[in-house]
């Protein structure tokens, strides 16, 4: 699946964009020098097209003691790897789920309170679908950058 | 970084930054009847929200549509260095969009794009695998992503690089 790519004017908009999303149409149209039916035409484009995606996104520091799990899953015969990955896809506590190539077959991210927590996790809910043979977990203990601005927009 | 000032949330809020999320551009006057309050106190909610740095409405760029090809999630082995400085260092570079500094196998995580290969091989051994402190690369290409909506954000350690 190849994605249309941003032209210049698309991507001066998703700029402001990705600063304030409230920001209103008008304004881009005034700071940009273009007229405000070009900016809403081409937002509704890009949201459409799934070339960008208008979100709220909450502060990972509000939340105590989070810290984000990252979770490989080797598969017991590669043809399971996209059977496990929809089921993974299914657990809403996933943030990212990845079908990858060379360190291991799956690339799961969550975020949890603990060590205990993502033990828990891991057995209770990833262990146990059918098709994964093993997992290696390494938990977060410094979130240093994440640029919220990128993201493969799936749905 | 700033440290943030602990609002309590109630059902409300977390109704609203639901609303939010599905659709960050959805006008206040729907999220008030949706929700059955005024527009004014829908209004008021959502700047409470945003000042104490709870929650921020955003556009996320898909990094196909971008211009970036590959995605990679790689660990980084760190020798003769603290893992927090190199994790800084790694953060400065502008393709990698996440690094986490994590215990186990690995002293970090990151995830990274590049535009096609010949970017990715120029990114990876002459930035990356050159920096001090960096021993070991074990990077993972990603060939197909069925969820990614990380909706949990550091707010100060992101859109700056």
């Amino acid at each position: 699946m190849t994605r249309r790519r941003l032209d210049d004017i698309d991507r001066q908009i998703v700029a402001r964009l990705s600063e304030d999303a409230r920001i209103s149409n008008r304004q881009i149209a005034t700071d940009l020098g273009v007229t405000e039916g070009t900016v809403r035409a081409r937002v509704k484009r890009m949201e459409e097209e799934r070339q960008i995606r208008i979100t709220a996104v909450t502060n990972i520091d509000r939340f105590r003691n989070g810290a984000l799990a990252y979770i490989w899953i080797e598969v017991e015969r590669s043809h399971q790897v996209q059977a496990v990955a929809r089921a993974l896809s299914a657990i809403g506590e996933l943030g990212f789920v990845g079908e990858m190539l060379g360190r291991s077959d799956l690339l799961a991210i969550t975020m949890v309170r603990s060590n205990e927590h993502l033990a828990e996790f891991v057995h209770q809910r990833i262990s146990s679908i059918p098709g994964v043979r093993r997992t290696e977990s390494t938990l977060g203990v410094n979130f240093v950058k994440h640029d919220y601005r990128m993201a493969r927009i799936v749905s | 970084m700033e440290r943030v000032s602990q609002i309590e949330l109630d059902e409300t809020d977390h109704a609203i930054i639901a609303l939010l999320r599905a659709d960050g551009r959805l006008p206040f006057r729907s999220i008030a009847r949706e929700l059955g309050l005024t527009e004014a106190t829908v209004r008021s909610r959502v700047r409470r929200l945003e000042e104490s740095r709870t929650m921020r409405v955003v556009a996320v760029t898909d990094i196909e549509a971008a211009g970036f090809g590959m995605l990679l999630a790689i660990g980084v082995q760190v020798e003769s260095r603290s893992p927090e400085e190199v994790a800084r260092e790694l953060a400065a570079v502008p393709e990698v969009f996440s690094v986490n500094v994590v215990v186990g196998a690995q002293d970090i995580e990151i995830l990274m794009v590049a535009e096609d290969q010949v970017a990715l091989h120029r990114l990876l051994h002459e930035r990356i695998a050159a920096m001090p402190g960096v021993r070991r690369l074990t990077p993972a290409l990603a060939v197909n992503v069925l969820k990614n909506q990380p909706d949990w954000v550091p707010f100060d350690r992101g859109a700056s690089a």
